[in-house]
């Protein structure tokens, strides 16, 4: 079946070629059949990518090894559910993800607004023709799934550290995230090329902004939890370049939720809110291209591939597009209102915007570093942690202060005198938590004194948000079904909070030791007493062999952790698999991992102890869940945005 | 395998083509082929409505954070004069836009005959209040609240 494959994606590529030729042409002459055939087009180009990626997923479920992909990345004794997972688990796979992703946002969106906003959807429908002739074009000439040989008898199976439950859920919410973030730049696009560049353009396509970030968030939690559980080094965030790929995005897409709600407020930050939305897009795309070209060391050089030029030549093209565009459209993007006071909500914003951009754009810095010295200095260099981690404090520290300052602050104007009044409870708050923490020994970590807080002020703050509102509308029900969008807001801040309570404990109080232990011998660590019992080898799994060591553990925890290595079936290389005991009562792991390769019966154990490293897994259910009450659709609020777009009959 | 794989890609192209040309299959001539593109009073009405709206959200906004206690009386005082002002001027501009002949919709930025406007409700812990002043009632901000009364609209008809 892989010619239908085939013949699926040579017909997404024509599809998609239509949209964007005749959609421009279309929307240009103002032509209304020939733009709702393109239009069909992009409907119809989703109908074939799909049937393409149901032949790949049917080729994955069967071992059809005839499908040199399905070689390359599965093998029989693979279960069914990585076996489908390797669908993402490759170069080819991945951009057929991409692009059945990208079709279906597009048609969804398009399909959901082509009445209310029939004039800017005509030139949304070539934008998203463009992006997805893109991906149509490498999948059909450079990096098709479906090339075929004669069938072995077996695969060479799936690259060892994505066999892990995460990693079946990560790829996807990352993609789910890189391709939404599509649909607010072909709505600005087409805002922008139609000249209609009032709010319809952000009204359409809030919630797709903010389903594309939650998704980007969730896929970066979920991958720093496989990196905990999976790479074996102890952290879950190591600065690597595919990991920053996906954080600078989500980061110009966090500034677009706060300065687009400045627009829709006070008709301000209309360009940078264009910029955002384009800078946001363009990181997603060198995203895949970072991940995928292998131009920078990375522990993802399992994506490593010749495509890396073609990424960057979409990602110059269509940043130059981008460009020129609001260039253009300068003189239609003129505020209408200016900025009241610097003591002000749209001010604080606008803050917070800065400190995000500089963020991302620091991280950026250090991700192209390498390029750039090994462009200029003919060698490669690299930045190190100490680099992000200082930038992560400058910007990161500021940024959780406004998180609890914001939303204290009225629009328009405050006074220095009512500010003071207002935030008195969160200071109060702050000064005492920041006692206690240095009374019981907290302020060993200046850093994580003040993260702990200005954590504690942020919470302050949002409690008596929360209290002041049901106050105020007799209800918390009320309050947060009224403004979802706030109060959503607020529980992602909580989420943010936890975050950076969990960052700061993993890291700033954390106990490391390496112990060397013969079976029988004992070693104490930050109150656990662990004992090299025995070895335990893999029995019985064809897909695994190796063997772990055995530690008995008393003292704050009683009972047994097992750390090993790990070698999967066709694969040379050793897995690390790390031991790890959760303790909720006390907030902290233990954390163990076993090296057998020193020598001797002897094993060296790295023991860490990581204090509330587990509030960054439980601020990923919180973010969650904030998200989607931010999401939830208003019945009202529909009915008054159709009541008032619909005589503008665009 | 491969017959049926050529059949079944050659089917799904035709569909493609058939779903592509649906709009000219479905109207092989037609009056009017243009795109239903709003016209100028159009785009000058959305302009006033979205400042109409900008204006009451505006309006609600401020009473909910004096009530929630972040504004105090002060520049409460000082701030609802010239929203309720920035307000009924749009409604006005509305109201002018929707009275007058196509293609003279006003501006918000062309003088308006000044609207009288009403004291500043004072806020809720200063005693009695004094009779409400005619100021329509505050649209939500984008997200909350009852949402301002609709103009007559017709439900633009589909055109394919």
């Amino acid at each position: 079946m892989a010619e239908l494959g085939r013949a699926a994606l040579v017909v997404s590529f024509g599809l998609a070629l239509y949209a964007l030729v005749v959609g421009a042409y279309a929307a240009r002459q103002n032509r209304r059949r020939l733009a709702v055939s393109a239009r069909n087009a992009l409907f119809a180009c989703f109908g074939s990518t799909l049937v393409a990626a149901a032949v790949l997923a049917s080729a994955l479920a069967r071992h059809d090894f005839s499908f040199v992909y399905v070689w390359q990345h599965t093998n029989r004794t693979l279960p069914v559910g990585y076996a489908l997972s390797a669908f993402w688990g490759g170069q080819e796979g991945s951009l057929l993800l991409w692009l059945l992703v990208l079709t279906g946002y597009g048609t969804l969106s398009v399909l959901l607004n082509r009445r209310l906003l029939r004039e800017l959807i005509a030139w949304v429908v070539p934008v998203f023709g463009g992006i997805a002739v893109f991906f149509s074009f490498v999948l059909v000439f450079v990096a098709s799934p479906f090339d075929v040989q004669s069938a072995p008898v077996n695969g060479l199976g799936l690259t060892p550290s994505l066999q892990n439950p995460y990693m079946v859920a990560h790829p996807p919410m990352l993609y789910l995230g890189y391709v939404g973030l599509s649909v607010p730049f072909a709505f600005a696009a087409g805002a922008l090329l139609s000249g209609r560049t009032d709010e319809r353009w952000i009204v359409a396509t809030r919630r797709w902004t903010l389903a594309a970030w939650m998704f980007l968030g969730v896929g970066q939690l979920l991958g720093a939890h496989w990196a905990y559980v999976e790479v074996g080094w102890g952290g879950y965030y190591a600065w690597d370049p595919v990991e920053n790929a996906a954080l600078m995005p989500w980061l110009a897409a966090t500034a677009f939720l706060h300065s687009v709600m400045i627009q829709e407020r006070k008709g301000m930050l209309r360009v940078w809110n264009m910029v955002l939305v384009a800078l946001a897009f363009e990181l997603s795309v060198f995203g895949t291209f970072l991940t995928r070209s292998g131009v920078v060391n990375s522990i993802h050089s399992f994506a490593k591939s010749p495509i890396g030029g073609w990424f960057l030549a979409f990602v110059v093209i269509s940043s130059l597009f981008s460009v020129a565009l609001i260039l253009w459209r300068l003189p239609l993007l003129k505020a209408r209102t200016k900025l009241e006071s610097a003591l002000s909500r749209e001010a604080t914003f606008l803050y917070n915007n800065l400190l995000l951009v500089a963020l991302c754009l620091t991280i950026l810095w250090g991700v192209l570093f390498p390029i750039v010295t090994q462009l200029v200095q003919g060698e490669t260099r690299t930045i190190g942690r100490p680099y992000y981690d200082f930038f992560l404090r400058i910007f990161g520290l500021p940024l959780l202060l406004l998180m609890g300052i914001a939303p204290l602050i009225a629009w328009r104007k405050a006074s220095a005198r009512s500010l003071v009044r207002t935030l008195a409870w969160p200071i109060a708050t702050a000064l005492v938590a920041g006692i206690v923490l240095i009374a019981i020994g907290a302020g060993s970590s200046t850093p994580g004194l003040i993260a702990y807080t200005f954590s504690a002020f942020v919470l302050g703050t949002i409690a008596l948000e929360l209290v002041r509102g049901t106050r105020a509308t007799g209800s918390l029900f009320v309050l947060v079904a009224r403004n979802r969008r706030r109060y959503g807001g607020y529980i992602v801040h909580a989420a943010i909070v936890l975050l950076a309570i969990g960052i700061a404990g993993s890291s700033a109080y954390q106990t490391t030791r390496e112990v060397h232990l013969k079976p029988g011998q004992s070693a104490r660590v930050a109150g656990y007493t662990l004992t090299y019992r025995s070895i335990d080898p893999i029995v019985n799994d064809p897909n695994r062999t190796g063997e772990y060591a055995v530690l008995g553990v008393s003292g704050h925890w009683h009972g047994t952790l097992r750390s090993g290595d790990v070698t999967y079936t066709g694969f040379d290389e050793t897995d690390r698999d790390v031991g790890i005991k959760t303790d909720w009562l006390r907030g902290e792991d233990l954390y163990v991992i076993a090296d057998f390769s020193k020598g001797s019966n002897a094993v060296f154990f790295d023991v860490l102890v990581k204090p509330l490293v587990n509030f960054i897994w439980i601020a990923g259910f919180v973010f969650l869940f904030g998200s989607l009450v931010a999401l939830w659709p208003d019945a009202r609020e529909q009915r008054r945005l159709v009541t008032r777009f619909a005589p503008a009959r665009a | 395998m491969t017959t049926l794989a050529l059949v079944l890609g050659v089917a799904l192209a035709i569909a493609a083509v058939l779903l592509v040309a649906l709009p000219f299959l479905r109207e092989p001539v037609t009056r009017d082929d243009r795109l239903d593109a709003s016209t100028a009073e159009e785009d000058a009405r959305l302009q006033l409505v979205e400042e109409r709206d900008r204006a009451l959200a505006a309006l609600k906004e401020l009473e909910f954070d004096h009530r929630t206690g972040k504004i105090g009386d002060e520049d409460y005082r000082e701030l609802i004069g010239p929203l309720r002002r920035a307000a009924a001027h749009a409604l006005r501009a509305l109201d002018d836009s929707g009275e007058a002949p196509a293609g003279t919709a006003r501006s918000m930025s062309e003088p308006l005959t000044p609207t009288p406007v009403p004291e500043p409700t004072p806020p809720p812990d200063e005693g009695t209040p004094p009779t409400p002043a005619p100021v329509p009632e505050p649209s939500p901000p984008p997200d909350e609240g009852t949402p301002p009364v609709p103009d007559p609209v017709t439900e633009p008809s589909p055109q394919e």
